[in-house]
């Protein structure tokens, strides 16, 4: 388990990792999101929830600069990421999951988890021709990585086989490895928890703890099923038609009239 | 124990050297062998055949690496080959001249003649590769059906412009004394093609070409440049995310199928029985290398190659049919597209469709294993 968990900057737990103000977008007259503020410390595990469409995948597209942001700044350990492509972004230490999933079906789980940890080296097309001992090197070490992570994930058995062919849990978690394997500082998780069985979400619950501490990687997610965010978020932004409604400890967002309003008015009946 | 200890194999570096050479020597064996023993079995004909499938086996297999690893539609592959052959054909006719008085062949088996002509298939691989590059260029905006019309929008307008060239000038002396603007013209013989070019092609450097373009095809779609350009096929959005440089990698794609059309192009305008002219940038020709990566499957290798195979010998073998043999010829399409809608061997490679145990050879793992 060695390059895998190399320990990013030890000991600064509660470090601003991500910074975002006032970050914001309009699609013609619709304003997707307005004024989204987020501050997400080295390590934390925050939830973003609210109604359908009102624009949490907005937020992550904004983030990973899928869309551009038009007003706002946004910035990781300090470095502005505005206008930056999304693969400078994930360069930058930002990986995300996707809704529906994405990962490249026709690619054997290994090359999915190999592909992005791929994302540090510069491979010449000369010595991947000659197949020089550099590049072999290179693809040991990168082939090496990615069984790591399929192991710790226990994965590794099916490595070889097409990522289609996978039961749909199995794609959630290579998702989520391949977003690791371009060992990210920041995760963000669109709705890991979506078609999965009560058992699988619990177990998904404990590994996104896990997955935190273990890649001290700072989390942000984005879940409908409550009690999954209650438990497990630290703290949690909500959003309804584009503007951040509550933000706060999972308790304040449970309490607040907003919230219940707007969201989280059957949970309140059922508590 | 790590995965790392089990997968990363002690191998010193020698024989990772010897791993990496062996094919490449390999392929330039099979080409000799091909140029010596072939022609005295089979006659002039079929080795003719042969030397034209090679040709479109270059063409398919490059035209695979945009069409079928990157997945960009590219229908004007044929206009990268006809500014390689242009450009090789120029550059050994008019060297030829100016150095030994005549176009004629010079020199034999890799005599001077014939190292002149692998430089200028090499400078014509270079030309069009610089294209490959500007077209692709809009590949970057455009997707499908749009980067498609460009792509064939790119094979007519170089089609119409070589048809605007001057014609060629086959005397040294003539050359030596023409004022600059006879050059301005650009003599490569405008609507009738570029005739007088050496013949130089032969069965071995078809075939010593073709097992570097498909050596590196490979090779190229084994590594991290493979893995790539197929999650750009495979899902745009997500390789983005992934921290692809996707732009960088579909104009790669072009520019490295562009150089190797380019060399095949090289390869044409110097066979004997061949004169290229503008016609060939056209969208038929385009449209033939297209139908053979269609039916290999998408980004299949050995699939491209059987399929550049089977198509550049089905009209010979239809020749009995005489004028039927178009009809036949597009019916087969039709029915093997019905049957096969994947193409003849879908994503998979020829050995993957090898029994278990034939890949268990002593010598040999996995070719997957083995790619590492």
């Amino acid at each position: 388990m060695n390059q895998v968990l190399e320990h990013r900057s030890a000991g600064a737990a509660q470090q601003t990792l991500l910074e975002v103000k006032d970050l914001g977008i309009s699609f013609g007259g619709l304003k997707a999101v307005q004024n989204f503020n987020l501050t997400l410390p080295s390590a934390g595990l925050y939830g973003l929830i609210g109604p359908n469409g009102a624009g949490k995948t907005t937020v992550f597209n904004l983030l990973t600069g899928i869309y551009q942001p038009q007003t706002g700044s946004l910035s990781l350990s300090g470095k502005n990421l505005l206008g930056c492509k999304p693969h400078e972004v994930t360069a930058a230490g930002i990986a995300r999951t996707f809704q529906n999933i994405r990962l490249f079906p026709n690619l054997s789980i290994l090359d999915n988890v190999r592909l992005a940890g791929q994302i540090r080296i510069r491979p010449k097309l000369l010595s991947t021709f000659l197949r020089t001992n550099g590049y072999r090197e290179q693809e040991a070490a990168l082939k090496a990585q990615a069984m790591d992570l399929l192991e710790i994930f226990d994965l590794q058995d099916r490595a070889e086989d097409l990522a289609q062919n996978l039961s749909y849990g199995h794609q959630r978690r290579l998702e989520i490895i391949r977003a690791l394997a371009t060992k990210p500082s920041v995760l963000l998780l669109d709705e890991p928890a979506a078609g999965l069985n009560p058992q699988e979400k619990l177990a998904l619950a404990q590994s996104i703890r896990q997955i935190r501490d273990r890649f001290e990687v700072a989390i942000l997610l984005i879940e409908h099923d409550m009690q999954l965010v209650m438990d497990i978020c630290e703290r949690i932004v909500v959003l309804d038609h584009g503007v951040t409604i509550c933000e706060g400890t999972p308790q304040t967002v449970q309490n607040d009239e907003k919230v219940i309003a707007a969201y989280l008015g059957a949970i309140a009946d059922d508590a | 124990m790590s995965a790392s200890d089990v997968f990363i194999e002690p191998t010193s570096r020698g024989v990772n050297i010897l791993k990496s050479a062996t094919p490449i020597l390999v392929g330039i064996a099979l080409a000799v062998a091909i140029q010596f023993l072939l022609p005295s079995t089979v006659g002039p004909y079929y080795s003719r055949l042969v030397i034209d499938a090679g040709i479109a086996m270059i063409l398919a297999v490059s035209l695979n690496i945009v069409n079928g690893m990157t997945g960009q539609f590219s229908i004007g592959h044929a206009g990268f080959m006809t500014i390689g052959a242009y450009t090789a054909g120029s550059i050994t006719f008019y060297s030829s001249l100016l150095i030994w008085g005549t176009a004629a062949k010079h020199g034999s088996f890799l005599g001077s003649g014939e190292w002149m002509f692998v430089i200028a298939c090499l400078c014509g691989g270079i030309t069009a590769s610089i294209a490959g590059f500007v077209v692709g260029l809009p590949s970057l905006r455009l997707r499908g059906d749009y980067l498609a019309i460009v792509t064939l929008g790119f094979g007519e307008i170089l089609r119409v412009v070589l048809q605007q060239t001057g014609k060629v000038v086959d005397n040294a002396e003539t050359i030596r004394n023409a004022p600059l603007t006879t050059f301005a013209t650009v003599p490569v013989g405008g609507a009738i093609g570029f005739d007088g070019i050496p013949k130089y092609t032969t069965l071995f450097w078809v075939y010593a070409f073709l097992a570097i373009t498909v050596i590196f095809a490979y090779r190229l779609k084994r590594s991290s440049f493979g893995r790539a350009m197929l999650s750009v096929r495979e899902d745009e959005i997500a390789a983005q995310a992934m921290g692809i440089n996707t732009s960088r990698q579909k104009l790669l794609a072009f520019i490295t199928a562009a150089f190797f059309a380019g060399v095949g192009g090289g390869l044409l305008a110097h066979e004997s029985g061949v004169i290229i002219s503008p016609k060939d940038a056209g969208f038929q020709r385009s449209f033939d290398y297209v139908i053979m990566t269609v039916l290999g499957g998408r980004g299949s290798i050995t699939g491209v190659m059987l399929a550049a195979i089977l198509l550049s010998a089905l009209p010979e073998v239809l020749r009995d049919f005489e004028r039927y043999r178009i009809i036949i010829y597009a019916a087969l399409l039709i029915f093997m597209m019905l049957s096969r809608p994947q193409g003849l061997f879908g994503i998979h490679e020829i050995w993957d469709f090898f029994p278990k145990s034939w890949k268990t050879l002593p010598w040999k793992k996995s070719p997957r294993e083995e790619a590492q």
